[in-house]
């Protein structure tokens, strides 16, 4: 069974990585999980600077779904340098990092260390946290994204993933103009906006007050997003939002995604990703397929 | 070392109190490896319940027994994991992760001088029942007292095998049905000795778990007699296992700590109570 997939020039052994923020920087799940087994890590979101983070409260659940809140906590790229990726590198495993930005030049200079210092297979810029200020407002606008990707295309070879937002009227031109500034591929999607509200306190539940949904709540988002951007740009895609099992994997890769990301299902489990490569497998055989491009953008 | 598991169901016992179930499982990895303080995560969703809650639930190892491999929960009905929770029956599997906590209590039980004194509330009693029993089979000159406390006597729970085990109890309850009517404070003041450095009450330690309102108070009044206490942190884990950092809390330091896997015990001079 050909389960190989290929984004840029990083080559994924299965179609099924971490999403960013659901897996830590791997070592916190190292009794569970063996790394080479997945398809790419893909590892927490990594700044310039360290991030302290939001306030707690930072998560809740909601029906079907997860409001987080979390705001970048992280160590800074030095640190996941340093302290994160030695372990990393123990595993025979692509690593994917997770790179936001207040400024292009923030974006360019992450990208640069990465790159210099052998940090990751690919980059995913995240230009569409919806924590943070400076966050999301760049893939809301197809002349901020390309800027952001023309900017670390500059400096680094390796494949530039643009992580995109389902909080926008139409992604399709943000895919477009990512693509167009020269992004490898692209990933949808980021968490959906919202809130959640306690009545009996009358307070917010999250103490940054909205959140980013994530789970099988924004699923059906997630794959209008991802069939979208397949029919208009070239380039592959990482299709996230709601994934649980393989079956929702599948219906990913119909829609078009090349490859696709188990996020918060790790919370729950976190062999998910592997666990889903298996039932991917599982899926190709019985339904006659030997290759998972057989199915890619497949859905009739 | 974390696992996950299927572990079978032993029983699923209700109490006198009114919603509250122990629920005992059969993992000898678990119990060999559960120290006072560690918790399990359970994902509870169920054909039958389906949908209901995607995020597995945090609850305190409540007895172990490693002779016959089996651990325990005390957990009240309060959402849709502990009602599925409180229908399995023996036989039906505990799919969980654990045990979790990087930090859990740190007692000496052969610290001659020392009173251990654990102070709960409500669902935090069970890590204190487990800290209580590990210390007696220790040593069992060691002096262990538990307080407890309840809005009436009928909903105290959590002291099972601690009389036997020689630890001495005092209830607390707002009505007065048993014990001392009042808070759990009112049960622990007697025990600390006037406010002072180096005040008396002796070699007091105090380990508590419980309603957030209930340990500050409880590590405000340690603090403010001198005496060292450790709490135990009953913050919503989303993941329990570090990943989410979803579940920090904010330390005097000014900054934010897992409570899953740099807790959930913290000495109380490292808290804040935002």
């Amino acid at each position: 069974m050909k389960l190989a997939v290929k984004i840029g020039s990083m080559t994924m052994r299965t179609p099924v990585t971490t999403g960013s923020g659901t897996f830590g920087f791997g070592s916190e799940t190292k009794d569970l999980v063996d790394l080479s087994l997945l398809g790419a890590v893909c590892v927490k979101a990594t700044t310039r600077e360290p991030r302290r983070g939001n306030p707690p409260a930072r998560m809740c659940e909601t029906a079907s779904g997860v409001l987080n809140a979390i705001g970048l906590q992280n160590g800074g790229i030095e640190n996941y340098l340093r302290e994160k990726l030695p372990f990393l590198r123990q595993f025979d495993v692509p690593i994917i990092v997770n790179v936001p930005g207040e400024s292009p030049e923030d974006f360019a200079y992450v990208a640069r260390r990465l790159t210099e210092g052998g940090g990751a297979d690919a980059i995913e810029l995240n230009i569409s946290c919806p924590n943070v200020s400076h966050g999301l407002d760049y893939a809301t606008q197809p002349h901020l994204t390309a800027e952001v990707v023309a900017a670390v295309r500059a400096v680094t070879d390796l494949p530039i993933i643009a992580k995109l937002s389902p909080n926008v009227t139409d992604i399709r031109p943000v895919a477009k103009a990512a693509e167009d500034a020269g992004a490898d591929a692209i990933s949808l999607i980021n968490t959906v906006i919202g809130t959640a509200i306690d009545a009996r306190k009358r307070t917010f539940k999250l103490a940054n007050k909205t959140g980013g949904l994530s789970g099988p709540a924004i699923k059906p988002i997630a794959l209008l997003a991802v069939y979208r951007v397949a029919q208009t740009v070239e380039i592959p895609i990482i299709g996230m939002g709601g994934i649980m099992n393989a079956t929702d994997a599948v219906e990913f890769l119909l829609a078009g995604a090349t490859a696709v990301a188990a996020g918060t299902v790790n919370f729950v489990n976190p062999l998910a990703a592997i666990e889903i490569a298996g039932g991917i497998a599982d899926y190709l055989e019985k339904n006659g397929f030997d290759d998972v491009h057989q199915i890619i953008g497949a859905v009739q | 070392m974390i696992r996950k598991r299927a572990a079978t169901i032993v029983s699923v016992q209700a109490l006198a109190a009114p919603g509250h179930f122990v629920l005992t499982f059969d993992d000898p990895e678990t119990a060999r490896d559960a120290r006072p303080g560690h918790f399990i995560a359970v994902g509870a969703t169920t054909p039958a319940n389906p949908g209901s809650s995607i995020l597995r639930k945090p609850f305190s190892i409540f007895t172990v027994n490693r002779e016959a491999g089996l651990c325990s929960l005390l957990f009240s009905v309060y959402g849709p994991t502990t009602r599925t929770m409180a229908q399995y029956e023996a036989g039906d599997k505990l799919d969980f992760l654990g045990p979790l906590g990087g930090r859990v209590f740190d007692a000496d039980p052969h610290a001659t001088q020392t009173h251990h004194v654990m102070v709960g509330g409500g669902y935090g009693v069970p890590p204190l029942n487990f800290l209580a029993k590990t210390l007696k089979a220790t040593n069992p000159s060691a002096r262990v007292t538990l307080i407890y406390g309840a809005r009436s006597a009928n909903l105290l729970v959590g002291d099972e095998g601690l009389r036997e085990a020689g630890v001495e109890i005092i209830a607390c309850t707002d009505d007065g049905s048993l014990g001392v009517k009042g808070r759990v404070t009112d049960g622990l003041l007697p025990l600390l000795g006037s406010p002072v450095i180096g005040g008396g009450g002796g070699d007091v330690h105090v380990y508590t778990c419980g309603p957030t309102p209930m340990m500050r108070a409880v590590a405000e009044l340690c603090i403010a007699h001198n005496k060292p206490c450790q709490v135990s942190m009953e913050t919503p884990m989303p993941c329990g296992i570090g990943i989410c950092v979803g579940c920090v809390l904010q330390k005097a330091d000014g900054s934010f700590s897992r409570t899953c896997t740099d807790g959930p015990v913290y000495p109380a001079t490292e808290v804040t109570w935002q």
